[in-house]
């Protein structure tokens, strides 16, 4: 084989824990991937761990879709299973984050995008309200630009899986004075976008979350590689970081 | 085996990161092994064409590991029809460069159709950035420009199932997918449409986003080591005639 590089992954690829994974059928995409594709896909990559659930949930049943996350994920050691809410039907939120909190789930996955809500609306509000209570981590989707504001001063704990990199500048805002606000390194593609994080903000406020089986594995873990942060900084992002939210 | 990049900038970007100068594609090259980088200036994207042409130039002067596109705008075709021949005949420019979103204008427009023209009767291939489903008039477009060869940048952002069946039907349409958002499978899913491996290139679009982002696509890709030459340089060095 040729001798680059980047084509063969090295110990600063690795991932302890991806907060970014799906599975099951998804319409609009041109073919749809089943859990055991996506665990192969996993253990063909650096990552060892992830946070994962049906794809069920967001776009069909909540209820259901928690309930074949908790039945599909008993038998997968390396997964951790996130649950969500609809916030389309918010009046049944308490409901569903007592099921889940009662199931040891610890992070809640929004879909705002794919069901449409605004920073403003009711449902979405009664949600966030709802899962800050009772402790959960929110793994967020969306412009942190919009959902950041109103998720500040309330101590919660948000994993941002959207931040692009051309608005990294609103995000360190955020974060500054946010010490539970984290996002992924997926959209993160400038050349110093992860070390901007690290050097203004910390370490702290990076998680890895890949999108597995949306997005390819390898531009994320080969960021992670390349990036020029300490061996420290790179495992706080790659695993440590989020360890400590599921202690 | 070298790897030639056809898709990348020079200059700076309005956003919260560190694009640099010239000497950045060069020190990010080195460290990707990156032996030949085709650029376009970003101030003649985003701002003033022939003000970032003529730049880009003396940055092209001292530089052989970087050639250059001459960026046209298509509200200014004129006045870009007379640069991308001024830029040409400098030697240091072997193609055009057509972004949509910052002068506004589509495939389809009037504007942009004058602007192919400009491209064919000079004979270069075109760097087009492309992000939506108006690639798909593509193929009439190039089909009806005999010599126009036209390589879709983005592969059409998030219209990337669109621009692989457009590439397919058409044989003068090279695919390039260099992306933040790096959705999985699209090389795959172009080469099941139709597009033959001799008609994908790869870019980075550095220094706005890292080459390891490109480069971890075409790792996922899993091409045979034949596959690879051809993509990293092969099909490159041949489309722009360069002696690699």
């Amino acid at each position: 084989m040729s001798g680059y590089a980047w084509l063969r992954p090295t110990a600063e690829e690795y991932v302890g824990w991806d907060v970014d994974v799906l599975y099951g059928p998804w319409p609009r995409h041109h073919r749809d991937t089943d859990l055991a594709e996506v665990r192969a896909r996993l253990a063909g990559s650096p990552v060892a761990g992830a946070l994962a659930l049906s794809t069920r949930g967001p776009l069909f049943d909540d209820a259901g879709g928690n309930a074949e996350t908790l039945r599909d994920l008993a038998g997968c050691p390396e997964l951790r299973p996130v649950g969500t809410v609809d916030v389309r039907d918010a009046l049944t939120a308490e409901a569903r984050l007592d099921d889940l909190a009662a199931a040891g789930v610890r992070f809640l996955r929004l879909f705002t995008v794919d069901q449409g809500a605004e920073p403003d609306f009711p449902g979405y509000r009664r949600v966030v309200r709802l899962a800050v209570e009772r402790g959960m981590v929110l793994l967020h989707d969306g412009d942190p630009r919009r959902f950041g504001p109103p998720l500040t001063g309330r101590g919660a704990d948000v994993v941002f899986l959207d931040l692009h990199a051309y608005v990294l500048a609103d995000f360190l805002l955020l974060a500054r004075d946010e010490p539970g606000f984290r996002a992924t390194t997926r959209m993160l593609s400038g050349p110093d976008s992860i070390e901007r994080v690290v050097g203004s903000v910390g370490a702290r406020h990076l998680v890895f979350g890949s999108r597995t089986p949306f997005m390819d594995i390898s531009p994320q873990t080969l960021k992670l590689r390349y990036a020029d942060i300490s061996a420290d900084d790179r495992a706080a992002i790659a695993t440590r970081n989020v360890e400590e939210l599921l202690a | 085996m070298p790897i030639i990049d056809v898709h990348a900038h020079v200059g700076h970007w309005p956003f919260h990161l560190t694009s640099g100068d010239a000497d950045a594609n060069l020190r990010q090259m080195d460290r990707y092994g990156i032996d030949l980088q085709l650029v376009s200036a970003s101030e003649a994207v985003v701002y003033d064409a022939v003000a970032g042409n003529a730049a880009l130039y003396k940055a092209l002067a001292t530089r052989p590991r970087l050639l250059g596109y001459a960026v046209v705008n298509p509200n200014r075709i004129e006045e870009s029809a007379t640069d991308l021949r001024r830029c040409l005949d400098t030697g240091r420019f072997v193609g055009a460069k057509i972004h949509t979103t910052y002068p506004g204008r589509l495939p389809g427009s009037p504007e942009m159709a004058a602007a192919f023209d400009v491209v064919a009767e000079a004979g270069v291939p075109l760097l087009l950035h492309t992000w939506g489903t108006e690639v798909t008039l593509l193929p009439e477009l190039v089909e009806a420009r005999p010599g126009l060869r036209v390589i879709l940048g983005h592969a059409g952002g998030d219209a990337w199932r669109e621009a692989a069946h457009a590439a397919a039907a058409c044989d003068r349409l090279y695919l390039e997918h260099c992306r933040t958002a790096t959705d999985a499978g699209r090389i795959a899913y172009a080469r099941e449409a139709g597009v033959p491996v001799e008609r994908l290139l790869f870019g980075t679009d550095a220094t706005l986003i890292d080459p390891c982002v490109s480069l971890g696509v075409i790792r996922d890709a899993h091409f045979t080591e034949d596959e690879l030459e051809r993509v990293l340089w092969r099909n490159a060095a041949r489309l722009f005639g360069l002696g690699v």
